[in-house]
């Protein structure tokens, strides 16, 4: 899959990082960076609005309260058992399946939602490869205008790397 | 050093777990296996010719099965606390024994799932407990705790396996790359495509805070529930309201007591010391100590409750059989090693002391177990008909069982261990660079 064209720098600091970042957007570029765990301040520096993955966990646990309340009160209704004296629509033990049903629809969705933003934000034409922002790198990617300008602000951050992509 | 060099580190380190075992961890493992097989062997008497090879008879029906099904479970329950609910304080002393635990939440549920199976009379059966469109004009009882069991278990074990995975995902990208063969291919899949995008961190980051918040009502849930199969009944000792949390409190005492248990000789076998330090260890030791003040407030308070009934309340003959009948020694043991022990914890050079913290919280599991027994079996074999009173004592077969348990516990979690990466990268990662 061809990478969208831009500037690739690798970084050891977080700090540098996120300047090069800020210096980046301040200049009008689009910036995008890959790192081996949530570093605070490259998150900052990038900027992008809190994910709203709840959404689909809403969306998952509601449907979830409607098949657990489904499942016990129709089912009840249609193969009516007497225990106990109890009602055949029992408010409070169905309560505890629907809940254990939100649970499980919550989750689902929320793994659901993650799967796909997680494919959409890890193809290769979002971010270029390499297997060391995994490990001990950050790397940050600038596209969307001077490239000679985005690798002279990369340099000027500290970065131990700069290359021009693809 | 660099902080590039401290992530390196990191990986390195949780490399080394994966490198082939020595002789001690083929040990264990044999050993383990062999305990699994023995309870197998012991299940398979019963299962050819019936319950008459246990020791059950009126009015004690449930015994050693039950006994280690709720064990198991609040062996579970530790998973889940350590890593969802410390989570959402901002707990940072869980990242280096989260994983451990989320692992051994899903090896005890599949080792408690099993035992309510081989309770049954006839096991074959036991799927008539799932709500299955069917043609055998059955349909399960929504108002039964037996049915809020099966959907709370199964849905536990469910997302406790999607905590687990999720938690994996950026681990497995880090190792995936270094890793040869069949590893290589393993973390690959556990890594679902993962780059470390900041794409991919902003979706990952918030949903595994939605996970974490699901998660922990579900874990009070799950052993609320297994308590109500107890307290929805008119058995004295276990109509009690206290049951629930009185549970849920027990279980994470014996499910971070087991953390312990299993991470004090995890860490110095897989040279983890640098990771898993004395200071969390001494943190874990904390959290025995509170949880325990709690489980000996509810034993205080379900005695002296008792106490204040009328001379021939049942309740008040169940608790005072429990402390002086023939099973006191049994109760009084269990106080021992589930409120004595763990005060031995307040002192810091005790705290300090690997051997006697490792002692400390064995016996803790012992206790625990004990209490389960003490719940399950006194409260049937006094029940409130005098005439049917009779002790119950486990038959070998049952014993076996119990101890094929522990061997299929421990079997599992050696292989997971082998498998995944017993410490969250992403997660020290992130420590580290926040420590400076």
């Amino acid at each position: 899959m061809p990478v969208e064209a831009g500037i690739l720098a690798t970084f050891r600091d977080p700090g540098a990082a996120a300047s090069a970042i800020r210096a980046l957007r301040e200049q009008g570029f689009v910036v995008r960076a890959a790192m081996p765990a949530p570093i605070r301040e490259v998150v900052q520096a990038i900027g992008s609005p809190r994910s709203t993955l709840e959404r689909a966990t809403i969306a998952g646990a509601l449907a979830g309260i409607a098949c657990g309340a489904l499942l016990t009160v129709a089912t009840s209704l249609a193969w009516p058992i007497l225990t106990g004296g109890m009602p055949i629509v029992s408010i409070p033990p169905f309560v505890i399946v629907t809940f254990e049903m939100m649970v499980l629809a919550a989750s689902l969705a929320t793994l659901g939602a993650l799967l796909l933003g997680s494919w959409r934000g890890g193809r290769p034409r979002v971010f270029p490869q390499d297997e060391r922002f995994q490990v001990d790198r950050i790397g940050v990617f600038a596209s969307g205008g001077d490239e000679s300008e985005a690798e002279r602000i990369l340099h000027a951050s500290g970065a131990d790397g700069v290359r021009r992509v693809p | 050093m660099s902080l590039a060099s401290r992530w390196r580190r990191i990986d390195e380190a949780v490399r080394l777990a994966h490198q082939p075992p020595g002789r001690s961890y083929w040990i264990a493992l044999a050993a383990s296996a062999g305990l699994a097989a023995f309870g197998g062997w012991a299940y398979s008497i019963l299962f050819r010719e019936g319950l008459q090879w246990t020791g059950l008879m009126r009015p004690v029906g449930w015994g050693n099965l039950v006994v280690d099904f709720v064990f198991w479970i609040g062996i579970a329950h530790a998973g889940t606390l350590i890593s969802a609910i410390l989570l959402l304080f901002r707990a940072r002393f869980r990242t280096a024994v989260n994983r451990v635990a989320e692992m051994m939440t899903v090896v005890a549920i599949l080792t408690a799932g099993f035992l309510p199976i081989l309770h049954l009379g006839r096991p074959w059966l036991g799927y008539w407990i799932l709500p299955i469109p069917n043609q055998r004009q059955l349909w399960v009882n929504f108002r039964s705790p037996l049915i809020w069991d099966a959907f709370a278990i199964s849905i536990y074990l469910f997302v406790s396996i999607v905590f687990l995975l999720v938690g994996v995902v950026p681990d497995a990208a880090a190792l995936r790359d270094g890793a040869t063969g069949w590893r290589r291919g393993l973390y690959r899949a556990l890594a679902l495509g993962w780059r470390g995008s900041d794409e991919q961190w902003r979706h990952y980051t918030r949903a595994y805070l939605l996970l974490a918040a699901f998660v922990t009502p579900l874990v009070v849930s799950v052993h609320s529930i297994v308590s109500w199969d107890f307290a929805v009944s008119l058995v004295p000792g276990w109509h009690s309201s206290l049951f629930p949390p009185y549970f849920v409190a027990g279980a994470i005492l014996s499910g971070v007591a087991m953390v312990i248990t299993v991470l004090v000789p995890l860490r110095r076998a897989f040279r983890l010391e640098d990771l898993v330090t004395q200071r969390h260890i001494d943190l874990l030791t904390r959290l025995v100590i509170l949880t325990s003040t709690i489980v000996g407030y509810f034993y205080a308070t379900e005695v002296l409750t008792a106490l204040t009934g009328a001379p021939d309340d049942p309740e008040r003959s169940t608790i005072v059989y429990r402390m002086i009948g023939p099973y006191a020694p049994l109760f009084w043991l269990m106080v021992a090693c589930n409120c004595g022990g763990p005060m031995l914890l307040l002192s810091r050079r005790v705290r300090h002391s690997m051997p006697a913290v490792l002692v400390i919280c064995i016996a803790v599991n012992v206790g625990m177990w004990l209490e389960r027994f003490d719940i399950v079996v006194t409260s049937l074999s006094h029940d409130r008909l005098p005439f049917d009173w009779r002790l119950y004592i486990p038959s070998w077969v049952e014993w076996g069982i119990t101890l094929g348990a522990f061997g299929w516990f421990f079997f599992l979690f050696l292989i997971g261990l082998k498998l995944l990466p017993p410490l969250s990268i992403a997660e020290l990662k992130e420590e580290a660079t926040h420590a400076g």
